[in-house]
């Protein structure tokens, strides 16, 4: 079990997307660079600062995944940024992440068809959050 | 009219929208309302030296415009939305005001972008990416078809990159839509044709779409209704107010519409072939329409009874036939407004529709269409009967 968001999590999360054979399929012809996402602040649950994932993506393979500072995430060519309570939908599948960005529950940094061309892989990465074992802080 | 128990939607629809003939004389009071002291006007050569629209415009907001940007080419550009951008903060301006079609809108929404944030239009590249409103926008379009006067969305070639950049935001909604369908007279009948045949695809796909919605299709219902009453009688009677005033209420609703729902391969389809061979996108839309919908015939027949029904189609029988005598009245519809049914019409060779269907795979749009679309082969018998043009 770890806590969302926090580098433990984010080494889980690089383990499970490494084990799900469906995003070794969907992201398959992936070469489009780092996909970093931002959780804002919510400093009444103990998030204090954004926090940024990095997640270094590259033909079905997460090559590297690590927590960074929101300035740093901002720098990857896709970036993904939503609220602590628009995350947590997200991991637990209750939130699709492109209809989010569709409906403003989530912001997108980057070219939208360039991602929605990998909606498999978009939808494995999501699934793989989903198999992290994860604790929310304000649960 | 039935929707999954596990929907969700947004609907946003905060510009205010003024309707009449003559309506162009209440921008001066919008921009009042909005705090815009001082303007730029946005518009196109074409409006400004061959019409009195842009002269009407400019009277009308008086001594607040202190600039007027008129170099938009037919595709809006990253080079010409940071000229103007730079242009207007030179002269001090705060706030926009668009006069014009889709090229022109989105290349005022991109300086309004940039007269909030600054640095290079790339920099804010994305979709829901702005964290606050770009500056103030009032809208006049003089085509009634894009409905870009209530779309949060914004497409702006990069001629440098050989890419389009798409910009998909609540922040660039624009304040206030002006619709005077006076400004809209003086197109000629075949942009009148095709620009229509646009807000009719707005519609259309909104009511195909998987992120429809019922407010979306509420819009996109009557939209439907509307064009066909009033677009034959705008090709073929120029000076019609009054249908020249449904046809501009018509695409507001369905920008609206879409704006919230979302387009499907209708739209996929317009802008690969408009990518490629420079077909007009309203024109694409139109001819894509029937083979898109003999393509999704089974994946929503509820919603196409509903569509028959606004576009004056007998709704009964079985889903191929609903969907084919759908197809087949929106293709007899623009063929009745002098447009051509088929890609092989308009340029498109043949041997380049295995290449455009690979192209399809790569437009955003796509996700959304009714029926899922995986592949070039499953796509390719919908360009090639697209190309042909069957009715």
């Amino acid at each position: 079990m770890a806590r969302f968001p926090s580098a433990e999590w984010v080494t889980l999360y690089q383990d499970a997307i490494n084990g799900n054979p469906a995003y070794k399929v969907g992201g398959a012809n992936w070469d489009k660079g780092v996909v970093a996402l931002i959780c804002k602040a919510k400093p009444d649950v103990g998030l204090e600062e954004d926090a940024g994932i990095w997640l270094d993506l590259h033909k079905g393979v997460c090559r590297e995944a690590r927590l960074v500072t929101s300035a740093e995430a901002l720098k990857a060519p896709f970036c993904i940024t939503g609220e602590y309570a628009r995350w947590k939908q997200v991991i637990r599948k209750e939130l699709d992440p492109i209809t989010g960005m569709l409906q403003g529950k989530l912001r997108l940094k980057g070219d939208l068809p360039t991602i929605v061309r990998f909606v498999d892989a978009s939808k494995a990465l999501v699934e793989s959050a989903g198999r992290v074992a994860t604790e929310f802080p304000d649960d | 009219m039935s929707y999954d128990a596990d929907s969700t939607f947004v609907f946003a629809f905060p510009t205010r929208v003024i309707y009449g003939a003559g309506a162009v004389s209440e921008s001066s009071l919008e921009c009042d309302r909005l705090g815009m002291d001082k303007v730029v006007l946005v518009s196109d050569r074409v409006l400004a030296e061959k019409t009195d629209v842009v002269a009407q415009v400019r009277k009308a907001l008086g001594r607040r415009v202190v600039l007027e940007f008129l170099d938009v080419p037919p595709d809006s550009s990253v080079a010409a939305v940071e000229a103007g951008a730079a242009k207007a903060q030179a002269a001090g301006a705060t706030g926009v005001v668009s006069v014009g079609g889709g090229s022109v809108i989105d290349t005022a929404k991109g300086i309004a972008i940039l007269l909030r944030e600054g640095g290079s239009l790339r920099d804010h590249e994305g979709f829901q990416n702005l964290t606050r409103k770009a500056a103030p926008h009032v809208v006049l379009p003089t085509t009634a078809g894009t409905g870009s006067e209530v779309t949060y969305v914004a497409v702006i070639k990069d001629v440098e990159a050989h890419r389009k950049l798409l910009f998909g935001d609540y922040n660039i909604l624009p304040d206030s839509a002006i619709l005077d369908p006076l400004l809209t007279v003086g197109l000629p009948a075949h942009l009148t044709a095709a620009t229509g045949m646009d807000a009719l695809s707005h519609a259309l796909e909104a009511m195909h779409s998987l992120q429809r919605q019922p407010i979306a299709d509420g819009l996109a219902l009557r939209a439907i209704h509307e064009v066909r009453a009033a677009l034959p009688t705008c090709v073929k009677t120029p000076g019609d107010v009054a249908a020249r005033g449904r046809q501009l209420v018509a695409s507001t609703m369905a920008g609206a519409a879409f704006s919230n729902a979302q387009v499907g391969l209708v739209h996929a389809i317009a802008h690969t072939v408009g990518a490629r061979f420079g077909v007009h996108h309203g024109l694409a839309n139109s001819i894509a329409m029937p083979a898109v919908v003999r393509f999704n015939a089974l994946a929503c027949p509820d919603q196409y009874r509903q569509v028959a029904e606004a576009f004056g189609v007998d709704p009964s029988g079985s889903d191929e036939a609903l969907a084919d005598r759908l197809a087949g009245a929106i293709y007899a519809f623009a063929k009745s407004l002098g447009l051509p049914g088929g890609f092989k019409d308009v340029g498109v060779p043949r041997e380049a529709l295995g290449e455009l269907a690979e192209a399809t795979l790569f437009d955003g749009s796509v996700i959304y269409n009714a029926r899922p679309v995986i592949s070039a082969e499953e796509v390719l018998p919908v360009w090639e009967a697209a190309w042909q043009g069957e009715g």
